[in-house]
């Protein structure tokens, strides 16, 4: 599916991977958090390849967000952002307040929002809860799968808003797959563009946007 | 309803020792089937490959009519013989595949992104399946256990066939009695526990839902279990172990001889249990053997041909002496006759025997297009119908029915069948209009009662043979029938109906 990929993403940056359906975007993600395991090639994560990484500490170590944010709806909202805290056995008032903290960065009053259940959220809110769980425990990486695909334009161009807001503070290195051009430019620092599993252009918003590549200028034009 | 409630409330201590036993086969069963089926759906959920196999094995088992299951278990070991642990062994198998399914559904209707997001977070896969999946299929799995609970309520009724007790027992001897009373004295109350354990579950359910979950739901859900389950052993334990278990096979007549035995063992000062309602001559010589009961009364010509497969003969003394050989080498005595013969009876219509001028079997020929209609047995047994037609060369029209041996006489009587075989001493003959058509060529044999005791406990409980040996010749064909007729035409207790005779032939 993918061959010869070489892709360095810089810490402190969002890396934005688009492409056709087809492309390979979502596999190359799922490479990195060892979802998937490569038949050749490695993958080197803070220093150290993958495959040296215990696959259950590297995922603790790693946020990851998909489209309809894919939130347990047996949890509260609380419960949900809660889970990786958890699972790493922080002290539980630490895990309170981290939730509240987090609530409050993502724009949802944790007094309100706390005790609610994932179906009483309407889509943008889902995927706020979902960001603020991808977070809870503090990674350095970020994975998104298409975190905005499924929102209508209004709240998909608020998010994005909020969300550079966000890495503005935050700096966290970020890997965001998308099919959507226009998020990947408005968002992105890099754009990576994948072509029937091979990297065809990786530069600059600007960079790509003037790629003379016909098959960059075709995705570029469909937008 | 009120003759209903009147029954419970006479017969309460036994109705409560049934309602103890049917709660303990359902949630027994129910719990073992959970203890199965869970891990198995779990497994089969995760490996597609091995689902199909598992849940084809189920459902396989599931067409098994549950007589016929009960059948293929009792000549097994282990899980064989009769009483509750057969029983338990059926009743689990049938509980198996709705859990199973519902465990199957419920975790494979989990959402791919919910776990996709659980793995991705770092979820070991045992912390997916226990924080994730189980709970997420937590509902559909208690909607699995409600069905075979609803399920296990019904079928633990037939375990009564094979001597396992339960609410069955007051529907099989309603049917044998033909009183419609004491069959709901066991389906009612199964109707009801059936809903009450629904009721549980669906609390359970509520408390398995994080949204709806209170405190005080979860301390109902926990005494209800408990009281069932405490209520349960405490009813099916009863006083411990009685001296000796009165058995019994699924008619009339037969909870007669029961009860008689039952109750000549208790004015001689033994406790007895009664285990009436065997299903079948098989089933009973089973349990007497393997010590599921300690003595009933079986018809010594059934014993021949039947246990023995030796054949008939009308010589009652030689027939007495082969049995009483045969079973002394099993360990069992046979005891003395008690004097009556319940012979096969063939019967047709009075008005068709005057009309006709039929008087010996050998007149049916002259009963053109005459439908034939017997019990199970009587078309199996080799002294049954196949030996009758070549003796008396009979030519009746078409295939003999068959139907439940209980049926037979009002069959005959609504015109279902026109001639059948039942007992010579049968209560039903008389109320029926029925007339019984004379053997002239001896081809019946003898069917002396003879009270069977096993010789274990003969020699633990010398009263038992004393008891026994002082009924020997004391009923007539005319006492048993008489008997018979008291429970099965005028609807008396057989308890009662037995207590009257005793007193009034005062040998005990």
């Amino acid at each position: 599916m993918l061959s010869d990929v070489s892709l360095t993403v810089n810490s402190g940056e969002v890396l934005a991977l688009v492409g056709r359906s087809g492309s390979g975007k979502t596999t190359l993600l799922r490479l990195i958090n060892r979802l998937l395991e490569p038949d050749a090639g490695q993958i080197i994560i803070q220093g150290r390849p993958a495959r040296d990484w215990d696959p259950i500490a590297l995922r603790r170590a790693t946020g990851y967000v998909i489209q309809d944010a894919g939130l347990f709806p047996h949890m509260t909202v609380a419960a949900n952002v809660a889970v990786v805290p958890r699972l790493l056995a922080w002290p539980e008032d630490r895990v309170c307040a981290r939730v509240d903290e987090l609530l409050t960065m993502i724009g949802l009053a944790p007094q309100t929002y706390r005790d609610r259940w994932p179906d009483q959220l309407s889509g943008g809110e889902r995927q706020r809860v979902g960001l603020a769980r991808a977070l809870a425990a503090d990674p350095q990486l970020l994975l998104m799968d298409e975190p905005f695909g499924a929102l209508d334009p209004i709240t998909k161009s608020e998010l994005h808003a909020e969300f550079k807001r966000l890495q503005a503070a935050l700096r966290r290195t970020v890997i965001l797959v998308t099919h959507d051009m226009a998020e990947a430019f408005t968002i992105a620092d890099r754009v990576a563009v994948l072509c029937d599993g091979e990297i065809c252009a990786c530069d600059t918003p600007a960079a790509v946007r003037a790629s003379t590549d016909p098959r960059v200028s075709a995705l570029v034009a469909s937008r | 309803m009120t003759a209903l409630i009147e029954f419970i409330a006479s017969h309460r201590a036994e109705f409560v020792a049934r309602l103890g036993e049917h709660v303990v086969l359902v949630l027994a069963s129910t719990m073992i089937a959970a203890a199965i089926g869970i891990p198995l759906g779990i497994l089969a959920a995760r490996r597609p490959m091995i689902a199909k196999p598992i849940v084809g094995v189920a459902n396989l088992a599931q067409t098994i009519p549950s007589l016929a299951l009960f059948g293929f278990l009792i000549p097994l070991p282990l899980v064989g013989g009769i009483g509750t642990r057969t029983a338990l062994v059926a009743l689990t198998v049938y509980a198996v595949l709705p859990v199973l399914r519902a465990t199957i559904t419920g975790i494979q209707g989990v959402q791919a992104s919910v776990i996709e997001c659980a793995v991705a977070m770092g979820l070991t896969s045992r912390q997916v399946l226990r924080q994730v999946e189980w709970p997420l299929a937590l509902p559909s799995i208690l909607s699995g256990l409600r069905v075979a609970v609803v399920i296990g309520v019904g079928t633990a009724t037939i375990a009564s066939a094979i001597g396992a007790g339960g609410l069955g027992d007051y529907i099989f001897r309603g049917l044998a009695m033909v009183d419609s009373t004491v069959i709901l004295a066991g389906a009612v109350p199964a109707a009801l526990l059936a809903l009450a354990f629904d009721g549980t579950l669906a609390l359970a359910g509520r408390i398995a839902d994080p949204r709806r979950r209170s405190t005080g739901a979860a301390i109902a859900l926990a005494l209800m279990l408990g009281a069932a389950a405490g209520g349960a052993v405490w009813a099916s334990s009863g006083d411990g172990r009685r001296d000796v278990i009165v058995g019994s096979k699924n008619f009339t007549e037969q909870i007669v001889l029961g009860e008689i035995v039952a109750q000549v063992l208790e004015r001689a000062g033994l406790s007895v249990e009664r285990r009436f309602n065997l299903g079948g001559t098989a089933i009973a010589h089973q349990a007497l053997v393997g010590g599921g009961i300690d003595t009933y009364v079986e018809y010594s010509g059934t014993s021949l041909t039947a246990i023995f497969n030796l054949p008939a003969s009308a010589d009652s003394s030689a027939v007495y002496q082969q049995i009483r050989d045969r079973y002394a080498a099993l360990g069992i005595t046979a005891m003395p006759r008690l004097g009556y013969d319940n012979t096969f009876a063939i019967l047709v219509r009075a008005e068709d025997a005057s009309r006709l001028g039929l008087k010996t079997i050998g007149d049916l020929n002259k009963f053109a297009g005459a439908t034939a209609g017997f019990g199970y047995e009587f078309l199996e047994r080799p002294d049954g119908f196949k030996g009758l037609s070549a003796a008396y060369g009979l030519q009746l029209a078409g295939q003999p029915r068959t139907m439940d041996l209980n049926l037979i006489y009002r069959a005959v009587a609504a015109r279902e069948i026109d001639v059948t075989a039942g007992d010579a001493t049968s209560g039903q003959i008389a109320s029926n209009n029925l007339v019984v058509l004379a053997d002239d060529r001896h081809y019946f044999p003898a069917y002396e009662a003879v009270p069977l005791v096993r010789a274990d406990v003969l020699l633990k409980h010398p009263a038992i043979g004393e008891a026994l040996r002082r009924l020997e010749g004391a009923i007539s064909a005319d006492d048993m029938r008489r008997m018979n007729f008291a429970v099965d035409g005028e609807k008396q207790d057989p308890g009662q109906v037995v207590r009257a005779f005793l007193d009034r032939i005062k040998r005990l």
